[in-house]
This record gives C-alpha cells, structure tokens and sequence, in this order.
C-alpha cells in the first residue's frame, strides 16, 4: 500500500455543476443582503383618551421599517370587521415616525382595532391590534362613519423587487437562505451516509462504503452544527430565547447527538470488518429513528417554528415569488457546496486509510466563538434597524463555521499528504 | 417459535442461577426512588411526580438492558452462533428485557405511590397508567436490547450503551411523558389513546428494525 495517492481530478461534468454551485451561492449572498425589505410597521403606541365633550381622543405614536413617511401623506385607518375609523392630523416626525389623531364616541363598535397605514409610495401596511380604546364602551349600534373615507381613497404602490416584511421576523427573514439550506444539505449528506450503509452491508459491500459512509456523516455534523448555532441566534432575536423547549429543536438536537454517537461508537471499534457492520446498523437505525423524530412527531404536537404545530409562519410566504426565487437556488447551492466538501473530506479519508489503518483518528479540536456571543450587551446593536444584525450574524456563524472546515481540512490534508511523500 | 420460547426460558433460568442480577436491578429501583423522595420531600406536585417516574424507569431501563453485557460472554455466544438463528435470539432477549422492566415499573410506580402518593391517579387512569409503562418498557426493550448488543459487539461497556441510546429512545422518552402528564392532568384513558398507538408504532417499527438488521451484527 505504499502507492502515493494523488487528489484524482474530477470529470468535467463534476467541475461545471460546482462552478454553478459556486455561482449560485454567489448570487443567493448578493440577492441575501441587497434586495430590499417591504415596507412595515413596528409598533404602534396609543396615549390614554382624553375627554372633550362627547368625543374621546387618542394619540397614535406609528412607527415604521423602511417606510417612506415624510414623501407623501399617508392614509392611516383604524379597521375592525366591516368597520372603520380614520386617523386624523397627521405628523410625520421622519420617514419612520408618523403621529396622528382619533376622536371616537363613547359607544364604538370594537375596542380592540387593526391600524393600517395606506400610501401610494408603500402601500398598505398593517398592525395586528395595534390599537386598544381603553375606557369606551362597545355597542352593536354604534356607527362607523368613515367607511368611504377609507374606501375610496386605497391606492396601490409598485414596490418592486423586495422581501416580504413580517412583524417581528423583520429583516431576519433573509435567514431563511442561510439557516434553513444548512438542514437541507444536511439531511442530504445524512441521507447519502444511510444509503453508502445499507451498500455497506449488503453482498458487495466494500471498506470504501464504510468510507463514505463516514465522509458524509462528518460533513454533515458541520452543516447540523451550524444549523443549531444559526438557529439559536436567530432565536434569541424572534422568541426571546437562546433554545426553547420545541419539538422541531429537540429533533435537531437529538440528530446532532445521534451522530456524534456514531463516531463516537467508529472510534472505539478497531477491526475494520466488525466496525463496517456495528456503524452501518446504527447508521441505518438511528436514521428510521430521525425519520420519525424530525418528521413524523413535530407535526402532532404545537411547535414556534415554522412549517410545524399550529404555527403557519412561513407557509403563506412559500408562495412569495420573491423569496422563492432566492431560497430555492440557496439550497442547491448550499447542497452543491456540501457535496463538495464531502468529495474532500472522502479523499482524506481514503489517503488516511491507505496510510495508516491502525491510527488513531485526531478529534478536531476547532469549537466556534458561541460564548462570545451570548453577552447581553450584544443585544442592542443586533435588534436596531430591523433586527438586520442577526442576518449579519447569522452569515458570519456560518462564515467562520466553513472557514474552521477549510483550516481543519487544509491541516489534516498537509499532515496526510507529508506523510504519504514520506511512505511513497 | 419453539426456539424463541426455549431461548427466552433459558434467559429465565440464567437470571434465576446468577442471582445478583434481578436482585440488583429491584435494589436500584428502590434506592433510586428513595432518593427521589428524600429529595423531593412528601407529595410532589403531578408535573413533578411525572417528570420523576419516567426519569427513573428510564434510567433503570438502561442499566438493566445493559446487563445484557456481562451475561454474553465470548464463550457462550460462540456457542450460541452454532446452533441458534439470529432472529430468534434477538426476539427472544428483546422479551426477556421487555418483561423485566415492565416488572421493575409496576415495582417503581408502586413504591411511588407508597412514597409520595399515586398523585392525581386513581381508578382506570392508574391502570392506564401502568399500560403505558408497560408499553413504554416494550418500546425501550426493543430499541436498547439492540444498542446493547452494539455496544457489546463493540467491547464497550455500560457508557457506550447510554451515548448510543439516550438520543435513539428520546421519542419513546418524549410520547410517554406526554402520555403521563395527560393522564396526570385529569385526561380521560379514551381522549390519550392517540399516544399508546404511538408507542406501539415506534416498538413496532424499532422491532421490526432490530429484526432486519440485527443478522449482520451476528456473522462472525
């Protein structure tokens, strides 16, 4: 075994879709950060009525996310059901702060209203409950005298290509081409492991594999631990939390234990044959098992995030052209760039195999800065403008998760390759 | 069908020669649920008494199914490969493991309510209660009787059982906590029967698993 191994170089086909992946990945990064958010509001704050005569008045305090205040009027109403109320004198402190009035009598026909804002350069924007006539009384025959006021004054805006804005969620939205391709492309290398397993155990089942087997599994942690950093950080910035108690985010967790198991149980097995067989019947039970966790339980029980439980986040959104036309490239870059360094990791691999059966693999001991950032002084510059902070962070977790990979990878590449010039 | 029931005596009248080994077992329920009370002091609230209950049977399930280390010496399993099938061998130590811990739950939920009450249990919610202990000791029977057995081929002791299984057996962890917690909050045995489908699901699947793959881990 003492024939140098040489990096074979891939087929053309193989070089032509990584250099579409990396073109891919390219314009998912530009699109990620460029295309602009759609205009929201942010909060609305209601100042407690006062009484004049028989009327009741309240000061709204709106503030927006890229909105456009200061350009044109809005039309700002107050909607419940078939009802509304207009809001009037008007203030617009800066583009992102607007000041109005609402005069209401003492019967109205809610308490609790949605406040829309309206203007030919944003469109319509809206709040959820964002107003409360505290102290009123309702009434089913209180009228609501300002229907064709709103009604015929909507006008429409041409906000061209932009990112859907979601309250709360805000910029973070753009997370969705960097987190959510992350499990994606792991649960693609996991899913080559299961099937190199099940080669690996049939007939014609060769050490080489087992070898596969191994490379995506190790490939695959890095994109599972990114996702469980990214996620985290994202989060702290849309629950509140670090980690909370939900289904979807107990399977990540399990899946990422579950594969640490299965280099944990490779290492403490010295006879190839035996450790073939030992890890791919794992392999092949611990993904029948993740099967069910990630797919089957969370979608009986209630869950924050989205796409399971009760909760439709994101569901509406999957028909955003927008989004879509930026998520779906994501992936197949994200899976492309993954596939890639599976090749990598599996020449490493091979070169390890060819030159020393017996050593002892060397754990990596890269860990990434996490701690760091749980400071709480960190907070504030990540929520200001729209939360666009934790998209940043989120790239530079995922940055510096595939810079370790390159380091690590580049170290083991330059120890194994000296020592095959030494054997050759 | 013959061998699996001789296999399955024979394991019974190992357990009976070795002594220490069901003695032990019942010996770490009880100590295990007397620390708990000593920790928790009295009646503990039901989410509290829940929480204590699965975490013990799922600790007690690990070490017990663990023992299947010890007992398999090189040896006897040399002798064992000549004459027994794979398959029979599996099923008949997944029943074995499945039967002892559902014994050692009766054992741990009846000192519990000995010790701090049966909670809000009572009447046909007890005995559904018991149900899903018994369905849960079936589930985690099947899917850590074949860690075990990973783990032993491996020539790793009792850790290695844990590392491998605790993340395999969290579904079986999580159905059954759920399980409990209804029937503790006063949910009727009919309205809580979608969670004993899924424990027999998941012993279903994992067993039919542990069936399919378990030969390879058999050949020399």
């Amino acid at each position: 075994m003492s024939k140098p191994l040489t990096p074979s170089s891939p087929a053309l086909g193989v070089r032509l879709i990584r250099a579409f992946g990396v073109v891919l990945l390219g314009y998912v990064l530009v699109m990620t950060f460029s295309v602009p958010l759609g205009p929201g509001i942010v909060d609305v704050r209601v100042s407690p009525g006062e009484e004049s005569g028989r009327k009741t008045t309240f000061n709204l305090d709106i503030e927006g996310h890229n909105t456009h205040f200061t350009e044109t009027y809005p039309l700002v109403f107050l909607k419940r059901g078939e009802h509304f109320v207009v809001v009037r004198d008007l203030e617009s402190l800066d583009d992102q702060h607007l000041a109005g009035r609402v005069a209401l009598d003492k019967f109205v026909p809610a308490l609790s209203w949605d406040v829309f804002v309206n203007s030919p350069v944003d469109g319509t924007m809206s709040f959820a409950n964002g107003f409360f006539a505290q102290g009123l009384t309702t009434s089913a025959k209180a009228k609501s005298p300002d229907n064709n006021a709103v009604l015929n004054r909507l006008s429409d805006a041409d906000l061209g290509f932009h990112f859907p804005f979601q309250p709360n969620i805000m910029e973070t939205i753009r997370n969705l081409m960097l987190h959510v391709p992350m499990w994606f492309t792991m649960f693609l290398l996991m899913g080559i492991s299961f099937a190199q397993s099940i080669r690996s155990l049939g007939a014609k089942g060769t050490l080489e594999h087992d070898m596969k087997a191994l490379a995506s599994v190790k490939t695959g942690m890095w994109f599972g631990v990114l996702g469980l950093l990214t996620g985290s950080l994202w989060a702290k910035f849309t629950w509140g939390a670090w980690w909370v108690d939900d289904p979807q985010l107990n399977g990540a967790f399990v899946t990422v234990m579950v594969y640490a198991g299965y280099l944990v149980l490779r290492s403490s097995v010295k006879d190839e044959a035996l450790r073939t067989r030992l890890a791919a019947v794992y392999n092949l039970f611990g993904f029948c098992l993740l099967v069910v966790l990630l797919m089957v339980l969370p979608r009986f029980t209630e869950s924050l995030h989205p796409g399971k439980g009760g909760n439709p986040a994101f569901s509406s959104y999957d028909l955003d052209s927008a989004l879509r036309a930026v998520f779906y490239p994501a992936v197949l870059g994200w899976m492309i760039l993954g596939t890639w360094m599976y090749a990598k990791t599996l020449h490493l691999e091979r070169m390890r195999a060819t030159l020393a059966e017996s050593r002892l693999q060397r754990a990596t001991k890269a860990g990434l800065p996490f701690a760091a950032l749980t400071a709480s002084t960190w907070s504030d510059p990540l929520t200001n403008d729209g939360k666009m902070g934790v998209v940043v962070g989120v790239a530079i977790i995922i940055g510096l998760g595939l810079g370790i990979w390159s380091l690590v990878h580049a170290r083991e590449s330059k120890a194994l390759n000296q020592e095959n010039e030494r054997t050759a | 069908m013959r061998e699996t029931w001789h296999l399955f005596t024979y394991l019974w009248r190992a357990e009976r020669r070795s002594q220490h080994g069901l003695v032990g077992l019942a010996l770490f329920a009880i100590t295990t649920t007397y620390a708990a009370y000593q920790v928790v002091r009295g009646r503990p609230d039901p989410t509290t008494w829940n929480a204590l209950a699965w975490v013990m049977l799922l600790f007690t399930a690990v070490n017990g199914v663990s023992r299947t280390l010890e007992e398999d010496r090189p040896e006897v399993l040399a002798y064992l490969k000549t004459v027994v099938n794979p398959v029979h061998f599996l099923v008949a130590r997944t029943l074995h493991n499945s039967a002892v811990l559902s014994g050692l739950s009766c054992l741990l939920t009846a000192l519990m309510g000995l010790l701090m009450g049966w909670g809000t249990l009572d009447g046909p919610r007890l005995w559904g209660f018991l149900g899903g202990m018994a369905l849960t000791s079936l589930a985690l029977g099947t899917t850590l009787t074949l860690i075990a057995l990973i783990a032993a081929r491996a020539g790793a002791g009792f850790g290695m059982t844990a590392v491998l299984g605790l993340p395999l057996v969290l579904p079986v962890v999580l159905v059954s906590t759920s399980l409990g917690s209804d029937l503790m909050h006063g949910v009727l045995v009919s309205d809580t029967w979608h969670n004993f489908a899924f424990l027999g699901a998941l012993a279903t699947g994992s067993g039919t698993l542990g069936v399919v793959l378990f030969p390879y881990l058999w050949r020399a």
